[in-house]
């Protein structure tokens, strides 16, 4: 009886032990999970935002207006400048299509059009379609910590599962110990070498949320060519429908 | 008697062999001359073509644009550099384009093509645009009517051949229909009541397109239809808009008839979202032979400062120059081949006349005549018989070659359309008087001063006894 007791306690300490661990220093996954939930996490999001893209011999700056439902559907309006005011794109699981006001038609971008720069910028027309899960599909490393911006961050691996359809050979990121935002992503090929780095700055609480409202993309093999996305308003769990994000929607948006 | 004298009788005496011997070098010179004139013809021809119709002799460029072909790689047209370009002594005008590409839809038909920004007057008069309208085009329909009126049999056979094709003036269908000049006006009538092609040109600030013939059968375009370009613009913003048709083109070049759209430079800079700007400034000259040309550039180079790059045709056209330089070589090896069966035939000719002369020079050494002064009349015997050749060979070709540079030959036909699978206009053209006419007659000199050899050679060592024994 004794012996049964004694185990049973050890038993007990043990599986005690493991959750107060796991409580002080989450796995790596957590981590990712956590960031990911941060500005993934809610179910649907309203967001205007300005997009300036930086080449070494000029500039120039869009701003656009984007309904999003899940990681499946998304809608988005140019608003300025007014030459491209009134574009739509509108994004439905794998596929996209721009509707343009000035011509009258709908245009379903093809393949070959996926490695484009969205709207000249840097982000890729695929980078926007193919949003893997990171989550789900890479396996988590945590590498170590340290400080970025004069935070103190998680610095973790990412390697994309052998099935994932990734584009990647694997990524780096920062994750922020206190309100777990990404700070840094560093994003390589699958020689090793690095293709882009993203960077989170400016946080703010907006719709309740601390959330980083400026993310520049840097990449690597283009020098003085650069992206930077801000954001000027967020709204969460916005009542939208899937219905929303239809092709006649596309046209009515103003 | 003087060596030249004696040797012009000795060339009659036998009348036959001299006319024989001359004969083959004349067909030498007549081959070779009417082969390279109408292979000279032929690149030129082209290069006129693409110089006058699309390049230009010099263009004025951002300097990244001619390996970049982007829509940012433009420069301002401003007053300044067009006053700086046309005070040069050798510039008539200057004429600004946009060049740029874009995809271009109508319905559910979609083809990337190159799109051309033009001021309609200036370009007009550098290239001769308006010239290029179609002014009749021979639909189905258009035959089924011309066919109904008095045409004789062989045209309206003929008529079937020309389905959907387009004419831009009276001249080109009446040498493909062969009508003959006095019988154009009558013979012409039908066409022009049924196959007239409604043109019209740009308007400065209008926003009408002309597209070329190829393309406005691809897309299906007539006048009048709308079509849809979209591109990228200046700084990557967004260009696509609605064009109306305002007329077709049928240009010279079918790789550029198949591809080019036309509109006001001012149209296109709003377009691609580029105002005031251009991606290159053509310039026509006064004088285009490659020297003035050269020094043109050279006197631009010192004036205008980077990011402005000055470039000139042969650099424009590098491929087509390449691809025309190993064509000429093919050519060169031709004529050496043809070179070699005269030089066997002229040899020929001067052996048996060695031959046949033997026991006569046998005799003249033996009356006391010298050798040297023997070789001497052989030598000028030869060289009145090249003389001879040379001079009837041009004298005939001549005529040819100067016909057929007035009169181009224009291939119809199942063979025009080979011709203009490889992207050439079906057009032989020869080259008028050039400096090829010299080396042609140089080389046949050369070969007859061989030929000569032989003979003098046979008479210098004569055996005076064993040859009057021959």
């Amino acid at each position: 009886m004794k012996r049964t007791t004694s185990t049973f306690t050890l038993l007990l300490i043990g599986i005690i032990n493991c959750l107060v661990l796991s409580s002080q220093s989450l796995t790596a996954t957590d981590i990712i999970k956590k960031a990911d939930e941060n500005f993934n996490g809610e179910k649907s999001s309203i967001v205007t935002m300005s997009m300036t893209i930086i080449r070494p011999t000029w500039q120039r700056t869009v701003e656009f207006k984007s309904w999003s439902l899940g990681k499946e559907y998304s809608l988005t309006l140019i608003t300025a400048p007014a030459k491209d005011a009134g574009q739509t794109f509108l994004k439905r699981l794998n596929e996209m299509w721009d509707w343009n006001p000035a011509i009258n038609r709908l245009i379903k971008l093809p393949p070959s059009m996926m490695s484009q720069g969205w709207m000249g910028s840097d982000y890729t027309n695929d980078d926007i379609l193919k949003e893997s899960s990171v989550v789900k599909d890479y396996t988590h490393e945590n590498t170590g910590e340290e400080t970025i911006a004069g935070r103190e961050c998680y610095k973790i691996k990412l390697i994309p599962k052998k099935d994932a359809v990734v584009v990647w050979g694997h990524q780096i990121r920062w994750v922020d110990k206190k309100d777990f935002l990404v700070m840094k992503t560093e994003l390589y090929d699958e020689d090793g070498v690095l293709v882009r780095t993203e960077a989170g700055s400016d946080i703010k609480t907006m719709d309740g949320r601390v959330i980083q409202t400026k993310i520049e993309l840097v990449p690597t093999d283009e020098p003085g060519n650069k992206t930077v996305l801000v954001i000027m308003d967020v709204k969460f769990n916005a009542p939208l429908k899937e219905s929303f994000f239809s092709q006649q929607n596309m046209k009515n948006l103003r | 008697m003087k060596n030249y004298k004696m040797a012009w009788r000795n060339l009659w005496r036998n009348r036959r062999r001299t006319i024989i011997t001359a004969a083959s070098v004349f067909f030498a010179i007549f081959f070779a001359l009417l082969m390279r004139s109408l292979q000279l013809g032929s690149y030129d021809h082209m290069f006129r073509n693409i110089i006058e119709s699309y390049t230009g002799y010099i263009q004025i460029q951002q300097e990244d644009f001619w390996d970049n072909k982007i829509i940012d790689n433009v420069f301002e047209f401003t007053p300044a550099l067009e006053k700086a370009v046309l005070s040069d002594e050798n510039a008539k005008a200057v004429v600004p384009r946009i060049e740029s590409f874009a995809l271009a839809s109508v319905g559910s038909l979609t083809k990337g093509v190159l799109v051309m920004g033009i001021d309609p007057e200036k370009e007009n008069l550098l290239s001769g645009l308006r010239g290029k309208l179609v002014k009749y085009r021979l639909t189905i329909e258009a035959i089924s009517n011309i066919k109904k009126s008095e045409l004789p049999d062989k045209i309206k056979n003929e008529l079937d051949q020309l389905k959907d094709k387009s004419f831009s003036g009276d001249e080109p269908l009446r040498v493909e229909l062969g009508i003959k000049e006095k019988d154009a006006n009558i013979m012409l009538a039908p066409f022009v009541k049924y196959a007239t092609f409604k043109n019209n040109y740009l308007i400065e600030s209008e926003k009408g397109v002309l597209i070329g013939d190829r393309l406005s059968k691809y897309l299906k375009l007539n006048t009048g239809d709308t079509l849809v370009l979209i591109s990228q613009g200046y700084h990557a913003t967004t260009a696509a808009a609605k064009f109306r048709v305002c007329g077709v083109v049928k240009l010279p070049s079918p790789e550029i008839d198949n591809m080019i759209i036309y509109m006001p430079y001012d149209v296109c800079q709003e377009f691609y979202n580029a105002p005031g700007k251009i991606t290159s400034l053509a310039i026509s000259v006064r004088k285009n032979s490659n020297k003035s040309i050269e020094a043109m550039i050279s006197r631009l180079q010192t004036r205008l400062k980077p990011p402005l790059r000055i470039i000139g045709w042969r650099e424009m056209n590098q491929l087509l120059l390449s691809q025309m330089d190993a064509d000429n070589k093919s050519g060169m090896i031709i004529i050496g081949i043809l070179y070699l069966v005269i030089a066997f035939g002229i040899f020929g000719t001067v052996l048996m006349m060695t031959a046949e002369r033997r026991r006569e020079f046998g005799v003249l050494v033996a009356i006391g005549m010298q050798k040297t002064k023997l070789g001497a009349v052989i030598s000028i015997e030869m060289l009145y018989i090249g003389i001879l050749g040379i001079l009837s060979g041009i004298a005939v070709a001549l005529p040819a070659i100067l016909i057929g540079y007035y009169h181009p030959i224009r291939i119809t036909g199942a063979a025009a359309r080979i011709y203009e699978d490889y992207g050439m206009e079906p057009v032989m053209k020869f080259m008028p008087v050039d400096t090829y006419f010299l080396w042609q007659a140089l080389i046949v000199a050369i070969i007859i001063l061989i030929a000569i050899i032989y003979p003098l050679n046979k008479i210098l060592r004569l055996n005076t006894a064993s040859s009057l024994k021959a």
